[in-house]
């Protein structure tokens, strides 16, 4: 039980716009709004923001990470206090890098001479709802919410976020039956468009941050390419799909994202792999995908301290043509 | 911090086309390969089986394998720059460095004529070792079985045991079995306890390489060793012997503590001997981090205590014990940090900020050191050459 209500005296809360904001940001914002905060949000990462995380971070972190301390900094003097939750890797088969795990003591550590206020808690297994209403329901409490108030602020922000993940889900089902309508209206008429459904791979705060994969995503558009986000696909229904694919597989967002793979794969015509280097999970389950699904063609991007965007055009547009060549017959049925 | 290479735009990226679906997707063996197994389970136990090489620990090794698996135990040789290639040329490039020295090992072990190999599971990319280097090694052609330890992990030493009777030996005596499985603890311990003596006093022995002898009389005590009366035997010697070396220890020696990630830190092969290396530029060396901490004694909320003023929550699988070590070191007045990982060790990674703050805070200092595949040996000896002389310099000052 939280001891005391040390939390009080914050009423503007700032959250960092990378990580885990692309995924569980509604569930964030919602909470602290019902509960009376005024939430900032940081701003959509640009080159100032990343180059500072740059300069705040260990050389050898990941890009993604890197970023989220340029976030935070740019939310000191914005906020009374930081929102960094913990999210487990505890759990065997639901749970997250251990990058998730540590940064609210990185962002504490990191930021110690400036005083950075972080308020934060400890979320159970991410797949039930009571271990991850108990944290939320006593960080409320540390803020001088009653039980109850921390109650209905919390069943408030998780249904939005549940609302906001199917119209994202939807979106992605429309896009994909348009896929197969669309190829369907090109064998009956040879004149017909057949589109060219893409499902892109990749950690949600990769797939929705324009700075670090706009490039990929930029190309996929001008190319006619109808794009479907794994990350979005019915996470629940994915993640029981992962099952299928590995059984030992710990992190529940790439379960998400291979049960995504498999649910998706006979409708869409490639599939592009986006990581962030050196992602540590995607190290492992990148190279599991490369050998293992197969039937469709993969192009496997990662992305660096981006600063141009030729070199991620160049290789985005290869592998269009390669699909483009493919659809038209390729080698084997010229 | 930031170094202007990494700055530097780089795009990697790899394109895989396989048009024909060749195999179903997924990691698991196939259907054939699967009856095989079972076929095989029920008629021919497997004959030998083998772990990868970790530190000292094998004697502990094989006195599992032995005593409580009841198969027999194949022992694998010194390892060559060549079982660190084929590792690193059958895994993806920048996935850590233990999995690739470990592919190497159970493809040597594999070669070697083992039909089973044994990998652990764990919180972080370790608990998918198993599964996808159980892929590499059938994609390289291999046939064999895997006893690993992820499985059934969620249910804990209950799910274990299932998984050993199902694939290993349905006829192991279970109450037998866990005395033995006892016995494999105490023997971690003891070689852990000895070892910490090895490290604190092997650098101050009169005549070269006397430690080390009677180091290698302990290992091939243990290896012997079929019950807890042995390994407390083997202890005996070996303390014993230990204690009647001469040694010259100066009144205030450089006391050097070693952090760092589960398996860089301590094995001697993937860190370059670094314990041998600091011990024989005539440091103490301590190590918190081994076997018997990590997992017989760990209690992380209590460890954790300790070091609150750095940390919130559990940041990582050794995570604690690092940060709780350095700070221990830092308070007791120790001369200086190692902090050992392995390239793109995230949760090691990850403590370096709050390490920064420890040796700021104490004013100790901290050499970080990142280990890959290419690490170069004589690199390694210029950096901690360097490190020793500053901190002896630093002593001499205070004193």
């Amino acid at each position: 039980m939280p001891e005391k209500a040390m939390w009080a005296d914050v009423s503007v809360v700032g959250i960092p716009r990378s990580l885990l904001y692309y995924r569980y940001g509604v569930l964030w914002t919602t909470f602290f709004t019902a509960l009376g905060r005024q939430v900032v949000v940081s701003e959509p990462t640009d080159k100032a923001i990343a180059d500072r995380g740059e300069h705040l971070s260990v050389d050898e972190c990941c890009l993604a990470s890197k970023v989220f301390m340029g976030h935070v900094d740019s939310l000191i003097d914005r906020c009374d206090a930081v929102f960094v939750p913990s999210y487990p890797t505890a759990e065997h088969r639901t749970g997250f890098c251990t990058k998730f795990q540590s940064v609210t003591d990185i962002a504490k550590n990191t930021f110690r001479d400036q005083h950075l206020e972080v308020i934060s808690c400890e979320v159970g297994n991410v797949r039930k709802v009571r271990d991850v209403r108990r944290p939320f329901e006593e960080m409320a409490i540390r803020m001088g919410a009653s039980r109850k108030e921390a109650h209905s602020a919390f069943k408030a922000a998780f249904a939005a976020q549940a609302a906001h993940d199917k119209v994202l889900a939807d979106a992605q089902e429309r896009t994909l039956r348009q896929i197969v309508a669309k190829r369907r209206a090109a064998q009956t008429n040879p004149n017909a468009d057949p589109g060219l459904g893409i499902l892109v791979v990749a950690h949600p705060y990769i797939t929705h941050d324009a700075y670090l994969s706009g490039a990929v995503l930029d190309a996929l558009a001008d190319m006619g390419a109808d794009v479907v986000f794994a990350d979005a696909i019915d996470h629940d229904h994915a993640y029981k799909k992962s099952f299928e694919f590995s059984d030992t597989m710990p992190w529940v967002i790439n379960r998400e994202l291979i049960g995504a793979i498999l649910l998706t794969e006979d409708k869409i015509d490639g599939i592009v792999l986006i990581s962030a280097f050196p992602c540590g999970p995607d190290s492992m389950t990148d190279d599991a995908i490369m050998r293992y699904i197969q039937g469709k063609p993969i192009l496997n991007l990662m992305i660096d301290a981006q600063s141009g965007t030729a070199g991620v055009e160049t290789r985005v547009e290869s592998f269009v043509d390669i699909l483009r060549f493919q659809q038209k017959g390729g080698y084997t049925h010229g | 911090m930031a170094k202007p290479q990494s700055m530097i735009e780089q795009v990697r990226s790899s394109v895989a086309v396989e048009l024909d679906r060749k195999r179903k997707p997924t990691l698991r063996p196939d259907k054939k390969a699967e009856k095989k197994a079972k076929h095989r389970a029920k008629h021919h136990r497997p004959m030998k089986a083998a772990f990868f090489r970790y530190c000292y620990y094998d004697p502990a090794f094989k006195f599992f394998v032995e005593q409580v698996l009841d198969v027999d135990y194949l022992p694998l040789p010194e390892a060559t720059r060549q079982t660190t290639e084929v590792g690193v040329q059958n895994s993806s490039d920048y996935v850590c460095t233990p999995y690739k020295h470990i592919l190497g090992d159970f493809v040597e072990a594999l070669d070697l004529g083992a039909d089973m190999v044994i990998q652990f599971g764990g919180p972080c990319r370790l608990g998918y070792y198993g599964e996808l280097q159980e892929s590499a090694l059938r994609d390289m052609g291999y046939e064999f079985d895997m006893l690993n330890f992820a499985h059934g992990i969620e249910k804990g030493y209950l799910g274990w045991a299932k998984e050993v009777l199902s694939k290993v030996n349905p006829d192991i005596d279970i109450p037998h079995g866990v005395v033995k499985l006892k016995g494999t603890a105490k023997m971690m311990e003891l070689l852990d306890e000895a070892r910490d003596y090895f490290l604190a006093y092997g650098g101050f022995e009169r005549k070269r390489g006397s430690f080390d002898k009677a180091w290698d009389g302990y290992m091939n005590e243990l290896r012997c060793a079929t019950d807890e009366r042995d390994i407390n035997q083997a202890y005996k010697h070996v303390m014993e012997s230990f204690r009647a070396i001469e040694i010259d220890k100066p009144e205030r020696p450089i006391r050097i503590g070693v952090v760092g990630e589960m398996f860089t830190a301590i094995d001697e092969r993937s860190n370059l001997g670094l314990d041998h290396k600091l011990m024989s530029l005539g440091v103490e060396v301590h190590r918190m981090l081994n076997f018997t901490n990590r997992y017989l004694h760990y209690n992380e909320p209590n460890l954790r205590v300790g070091a609150k003023d750095y940390i919130t929550y559990d940041m990582g699988p050794t995570s604690t014990l690092t940060i709780a070590a350095a700070k221990q070191y830092a308070q007791a007045g120790f001369d200086g940090i190692i902090h050992a990982k392995s390239a793109g060790c995230t949760p090691e990674i990850d403590c370096i900020p709050v390490l920064q703050k420890i040796s700021e805070d104490y004013a100790i200092p901290i050499l970080y050191l990142t280990y890959d595949s290419q690490t170069s040996d004589t690199g390694l000896d210029t950096r901690l050459e360097a490190f020793y002389d500053m901190l002896a310099m630093k002593k001499e000052k205070l004193s």
